[in-house]
């Protein structure tokens, strides 16, 4: 590599010459900052200010470029170098534009600029631009989990876009649940009828589909790698095992249907009259256009109830709490199925709130004017009497306790239960308690795992040091936690799709597999570049650890939100790079600080903090470290800044990747080198966090709390450390935090470790 | 004169939005070059404009962050804005695409300073807040604009002020005499993401938007709970600024019905029943929400949102479609009438506020597509062979939710690299 | 007898009433319930109806005095968000239940109707001051006394107007072909039967 050369440009454009001082700025990247270059440009951004910016790297031979100027989040265009290492020091949102235009304010405000390009420079020294993962190695092909339809429409659409699929079903063919169906709800227009199931279409184009390779009566028994290199063991039934090598991993593992067998009060194990939907299917399916036959004696069905809800929506605690948000439409479909064979067949629909949105409008339109009808109502109990059963229901506009005496057949709408494999989170909590030092939960953990407690099944039987499936997020769906961004994933290059990830139909079902299908074959391509996922993709940048320094404390393998870091058999860490999505969780939960990435370290960020300029305790100059979220608080204050909302001069900021990111060796060198008080900025954690690293901020947090011990050996008070949570719209709540802490510092004093 | 570089292997999307910026940064990030063209003078469409989103309350420039972040640093995507798309020609792997820009006035010089705003003197309607409010004429749309860049509004050109604007910038970047331009480049696939336009609320007669000042639409009370609206997050009702304390939400404003929007919108329901999380935010146990309903479509694992907002004593629900608003001259309240049909009860109850839950048009309605295009009975795209690779994404293929919107666009992305694909194939 | 939540009401509506087809597409979001006029005034409003035809609740909607209720207004078709033709539903209701002698005796609204068709139908001519007579007189000759002594200045004022004949009370004026205008009513009653299976 060729030497390290620091170039420093100062812009007085936007006011930041009128406000500051910016030849004694440029004196201060040269003297301090060590910058070997210096220039100061009325205007930076303009394609003058560029050029001269690129003509430095090109003819100075300048590595390394401190700009001080607007914020890093402005201008990226401008100032997005990719040949050179690039710091940013904020001088406009970060220092004019949230201090007071005034006299008095001139001094503070200076420092507060010269502070930032010591910071900059200091930054841009430590870093050296990414060279890529080095280990990437692209295997193009995907595997996807489930021959569903789901899984069907994932592995023809990946197989559409040139990608190779091994498609792995646990069965003996193709189709999933939709192959028990005698028809679907509509997907296209007009919304009338039930349509046929794609199975049939979509069986003949795979076995047409050069590109798809099927296993049957197959599973995925071992799952190692990471993306770009998985090694997949394949079982069959036969016993027979098979090796592929794929890119990517898709779930489609589907649903199974809530057990009907814990609704006796609604008569199901009662009388062979009372069916579940996929029952009622079965049905259909023998009866095939024809009329549909009493299960307890082969009598004609003349009346038939639909009871909507069945064990879900429950809050009682005893069955499903939530909507499976597709059952009102399949009700809709099967009461067709007896009203297109026999018009004077009573269909009755009780639900409480019918859900069929969109163009379900259409086709709940239609079911009425096949003369389904529709009550609104409650149904407390189904009670067999002979070949029949009686209906126990409030009817809720006409507000009757009342029964449907003699119906032929009931048809309960049970909900959709994920077939998702292992919860893992239960096992990565423990361990985590356990590696701060606490066992109670790994013990209570141990003790549920005890022999002959029925255990679920693994479905893709990782080999990841966190555990063998996907994390779940709530009741066993493996969804994301984001509403902008559903194929989030806590494990890189491997997507679940259909209802194994929430409750869906078969029209969303196949939109979402072939949304996955697009994140597999894109996680392919960025495994082979070396590059990051979401949310930072792009980055080309991973974790170096020293191992010869690493205590095998395991805090960075089971604290990494995206199971990146295995174990080997001496315990020491193993990165798998292309798991990495880059937040620097581990680097933040290393006690030995051996992790470090290499445009974000340790030592960028501790470097910064240790150039700003302390002054002496007699100088009523408190500063105040800012460690902010650059997701969240970051831009929350820039725009604050933006607002002209105005706070403390005694702050210094600094962006870091997530809270998570965080090493309490920062926290110890602030408050050791003078600091009087360090501030965290981070998103909200818990059930509805919004930590886009997901543990990150949770993490943050955890290790604070521990924090008070160090600060009372180091005799400070415990609010000398503060963490806060922050939201991307708190432009004047942030400012205030800021104030008010700024006016607690005060209040406390000064910190008594200045000039040690 | 602008450049676009592009070829039947480059993807066009239309429409900035969560959907089509989705759909461009997914194509992009698998290697595929995208032009994103929009109409407004910035990227983040609809969403950016919601105070929170739900269920996790989260807020959805939190989400836009990430996304411009994505977007700023990945040079496959070439965005255009102010530009509509007027023409496609061609077809499958070889349409050519007419895109019309309209003058920004402001030029890439801009450094988003703001003493071009200072300098003008006339204020426009502020799009942004659904103008609920005014801005300067000289404007950046919203705090998190991308791109950062002001904008002059048409009306000041040959003022003025037009020549202040100018005269307060210091880096050359106001230029008056910039000209509707058009753009003409090739594309191998079409993703369409426009997006919705909330339905028209003045046209529900009995409801009284637009003749009563106190009924205001889902997507106004959106503005008015957010720190960057007319009222800096405060809920006040328009009449007298009086805090609106007893607010009345109407469900399917539009929706489900044969006289408006004959589909369900699907997210109104949960947009509801977010906003009574507004009021208990701004007034705790003072405020009063009420919530006038058909079925509450609170699906899949957003039940568990409904389940607790049910909880909340603040908020009361009365399955009725209301049939007429009044509006009370002397005390500005609005008065509700119906029949809660669970064992039919009349009402005629005072509200502070009344908020309809409008339905979503698509904006595909009353656009001047370029292509014959297959659509529903309501003027949705559909995924239909005979649109070949013109593929709908987002809202302007379905009534949808963010996250459903945004697995839509991600799917449209692989539709159309899979032509890019095949073209790349035979090109060689 | 019908059978709660079974078909056979629903069925016999469609068949028998004037637009009953529509019934089941009703989704009970009551906005026609909330958009009459007359709303206070009806036992069930025509949501509620709807839904208890469904319910199979025969006896009850027949014998109601609802449906007797509606104006004609209007407000509730248009608002319907099902396009429902309610105010015909309505009528529909009444004739039909009228016809099976199950409306309620005095009720006003059908004493009327029945005293306005029989004396248009005699003639093809409203004959106003025997309409009026006859309304005054329903309740005895007392009341019909106290009734037209109430409404004395009225009537003579429309004398006087010569908006009303006196000599009216003796025959009155009529259309030209009687008998094809008897003959008429039958025909359309015949269709109307036809189309609704009355026999």
């Amino acid at each position: 590599m060729a030497d390290m050369k620091v170039a420093a440009y100062i812009c007085q454009g936007c006011g930041l010459g009128d406000r500051l001082d910016t030849a004694a700025l440029a004196g201060v990247a040269k003297k301090e900052g060590k910058a070997a270059l210096v220039r100061e440009h009325e205007f930076l951004c303009n394609a003058e200010g560029v050029k001269m910016i690129r003509d430095d790297i090109a003819n100075e031979a300048v590595t390394h470029v401190m700009i001080g100027a607007c914020s890093r989040r402005a201008k990226t265009e401008a100032f997005g170098f990719t040949d050179v290492a690039v710091s940013r020091a904020n001088l406009r949102e970060g220092v004019i534009w949230c201090q007071p235009e005034t006299d008095e304010a001139r001094e503070t405000t200076q420092e507060m600029a010269e502070d930032y390009i010591r910071m900059g420079c200091a930054e841009v020294k430590k870093m050296t631009l990414p060279e890529g993962n080095p280990a990437a190695v692209t295997e193009r092909s995907v595997l996807v989990v489930g021959g569903g339809v789901s899984g069907m429409t994932a592995a023809l659409e990946a197989s559409k876009a040139g990608y190779k699929v091994v498609l792995v079903e646990k069965f003996g063919a193709l189709g999933g649940w939709a192959a028990k169906l005698h028809k679907r709800s509509p997907g296209k227009s007009p919304y009338a009828e039930p349509q046929d199931t794609p199975v049939a279409d979509m069986d003949a184009a795979i076995a047409a589909d050069t590109n798809i390779k099927v296993y049957l009566n197959a599973i995925t028994s071992k799952t190692a790698g990471s993306p770009g290199q998985f090694e997949i063991e394949i079982s069959t039934e036969s016993g027979s095992t098979t090796t592929e090598k794929v890119g990517a991993i898709i779930q489609a593992t589907g649903f199974s249907l809530y057990d009907a067998n814990n609704l006796p009060e609604l008569g199901y194990g009662k009388s062979a009259n009372v069916v579940d939907q996929a029952g009622l299917e079965a049905l259909a399916k023998a009866a095939n256009g024809g009329v549909i036959k009493r299960p307890s004696d082969g009598g004609e069905v003349k009346t038939v109830v639909f009871v909507q809800c069945a064990g879900q929506r429950d809050d009682t605690g005893k069955h499903l709490p939530y909507c499976s948000g597709s059952c009102c439409s399949t009700s809709v479909k099967q009461a067709m199925y007896f009203k297109d064979a026999n018009p004077d067949i009573d269909t009755v629909v009780i639900y409480t709130d019918l859900r069929m949105p969109g163009n379900g409008e259409d086709f709940y339109r239609s079911g009425q004017n096949k003369g389904v009808t529709f009550t609104k109502g409650k149904v407390s109990s189904v009670e067999a009497a002979g070949n029949q059963c009686k209906v126990n229901f409030h009817d809720l506009i006409l507000n009757d306790q009342t029964a449907i005496d003699n119906a032929d057949l009931v048809v309960l709408a049970t909900g959709q239960v994920p077939n998702s494999g292992v919860d893992i989170d239960t096992k990565l909590k423990a361990d985590i308690a356990a590696a701060a030092g606490d066992n109670s939960l790994l013990e209570a953990y141990n003790a549920s795992q005890a022999e002959g407690a029925v255990q679920p099944i693994s479905v893709l039987n990782l080999t990841y040091r966190q555990g063998p499936d996907v994390p779940q997020l709530k009741y066993g769906f493996t969804d994301s936690h984001f509403i902008c961004f559903p194929y989030e994933t806590r494990r890189t290059g491997i997507y679940s799709a259909g209802p194994v990830r929430r409750p869906m139909d078969m029209v969303q079902a196949m939109e979402d597999a072939t949304g996955a299908a697009m994140k597999a074959i894109q996680a392919v391509e960025n495994a082979g570049l070396g590059r990051a996922a979401h949310p930072r993709s792009g980055d080309l940048s991973f974790p170096k650890v020293r191992l010869e320094g690493c205590t095998q404390c395991k805090r960075c393998t089971v604290e990494c939100p995206f199971g990146a870091i295995d174990e080997d058999e001496k315990r020491f860490p193993v990165f798998n790079e292309s798991r990495c999505r880059r937040c620097g969780t581990c680097m933040g939960a290393c006690p030995v600080r051996v992790i470090s990435f290499e445009n974000y370290s340790i030592d960028t960020v501790g470097s910064q903090l240790k150039a700003v300029d302390v002054p002496d305790e007699f100088s009523e100059k408190p500063r105040i470290l800012i460690l902010a979220c650059e997701n969240d608080a970051y831009p929350a204050l820039d725009m604050a800044a933006m607002n002209r909302n105005v706070y403390s001069a005694y702050v210094r900021i600094i962006p870091v990747r997530c809270l998570g990111s965080v090493n309490t060796i920062w926290i110890n060198d602030a408050l050791s080198s003078g600091y009087d008080g360090v501030m965290m900025m981070g998103c909200k954690h818990g059930d509805d966090y919004q930590c886009h690293f997901v543990k990150g901020s949770e993490l943050a947090s955890y290790r604070m709390s521990k924090i008070g011990d160090t600060l009372k050996q180091m005799g400070l008070e415990e609010e000398r450390v503060a963490t806060f949570e922050v939201a991307i719209t708190d432009i004047e709540r942030v400012p205030q935090l800021i104030n008010d802490y700024a006016a607690k510092i005060q209040e406390i004093g000064m910190s008594p470790l200045k000039g040690f | 004169m602008t450049d676009v570089i592009a070829t039947n292997q480059t993807i066009l999307v239309v429409g900035g939005g969560i959907s089509g910026m989705t759909a461009a940064l997914e194509a992009a990030e698998c290697g595929k070059n995208v032009v994103l063209v929009e109409k407004n003078p910035a990227l983040g469409g609809r969403v950016s404009q919601l105070y929170r989103y739900f269920p996790k309350l989260c807020h959805p420039t939190c989400g836009l962050e990430i996304n411009l972040r994505r977007l700023k640093q990945n040079p496959r995507i070439r965005v255009l804005t102010m530009a509509e798309v007027t023409a496609i020609t061609g077809g499958e792997g070889d349409y050519s695409a007419t895109v019309k820009l309209a003058p920004r006035y402001v030029n890439e010089n801009c450094t988003a300073c703001g003493e071009c705003s200072k300098a003008v003197d006339a204020e426009v309607l502020d799009a942004f807040n659904y103008n609920l409010g005014k801005t300067k004429a000289a404007y950046l749309p919203h705090k998190m604009a991308y791109p950062q860049r002001y904008v002059l509004d048409p009306s000041i050109i040959g003022t003025a002020d037009a020549d202040k604007a100018k005269a307060a910038c210091k880096y050359g970047a106001i230029d008056l005499d910039m000209k509707e331009e058009t753009v003409q480049f090739k594309a191998g696939a079409v993703i369409w993401a426009t997006g919705w336009k909330p339905y028209d609320a003045a046209k529900i007669q009995p409801y009284g938007y637009g003749r009563f000042s106190n009924v205001i639409t889902s997507v106004e009370f959106e503005r008015l709970a957010d720190i960057h609206g007319p009222t800096k997050g405060k809920i006040l009702r328009p009449s007298d600024g009086k805090e609106a304390k007893n607010i009345a939400f109407i469900q399917c404003a539009g929706s489900r019905d044969e006289n408006h929007l004959r589909h369900c919108s699907r997210i109104c329901c949960m947009a509801s029943l977010k906003q009574t999380n507004y009021v208990r935010e701004a007034y705790g146990d003072a405020g009063k929400s009420t919530i006038y309903y058909i079925d509450i479509r609170a699906i899949d694992r957003f039940e568990d949102f409904y389940q607790k907002v049910l909880k909340d004593p603040t908020v009361s629900f009365i399955k009725s479609k209301v049939a007429k608003v009044t509006q009370d001259e002397k005390s500005g309240d609005v008065i509700l009438h119906g029949v809660n049909t669970e064992g039919y009860h009349r009402y005629a109850t005072p509200h502070d506020l009344v908020v309809l839950a409008v339905g979503m048009e698509p904006s595909v309605t009353g656009a001047n597509l370029p292509a014959e295009i297959v659509s529903d009975s309501s003027g949705f795209i559909e995924a239909d062979p005979a649109n070949h690779a013109f593929f709908g994404a987002g809202c302007a293929s379905n009534p949808l939710d963010v996250n459903r919107a945004v697995q839509s666009a991600t799917a449209s992305a692989l539709r159309a690299i899979q032509v890019v694909n095949r073209v790349a194939r035979v090109e060689g | 007898m019908s059978e709660k939540y079974h078909n056979n009401f629903l069925k016999e509506v469609e068949e028998m009433v004037e637009e009953g087809e529509w019934v089941k597409m009703c989704m009970q979001c009551g906005v026609c319930a909330g958009s009459c006029p007359l709303g206070p005034h009806w036992a069930h409003p025509p949501q509620e109806i709807f839904m208890m035809i469904r319910a199979g609740k025969r006896e009850e909607v027949l014998r109601s005095d609802s449906m007797w209720m509606c104006t004609s207004c209007y407000n509730c078709v248009v608002r319907c968000p099902r396009k429902l033709p309610i105010t015909h539903i309505m009528h529909g209701l009444a004739n039909y239940a009228h016809r099976l002698g199950l409306s309620p005796k005095n009720q006003p609204t059908q004493q009327f109707a029945t005293l306005f068709w029989n004396n248009l139908a005699q003639t093809g001519r409203v004959n106003e001051l025997k309409l009026s007579l006859g309304i005054y007189f329903k309740d005895g000759f007392a009341q019909g006394v106290k009734n037209a002594m109430a409404m004395q200045s009225v009537g003579l004022g429309m004398v006087k107007a010569k908006r009303l004949n006196p000599m009216e009370l003796f025959g009155g004026h009529g259309v030209k072909d009687k008998t094809g205008f008897h003959a008429m009513l039958k025909k359309a009653k015949e269709i109307e039967d036809r189309r609704k299976n009355f026999a």
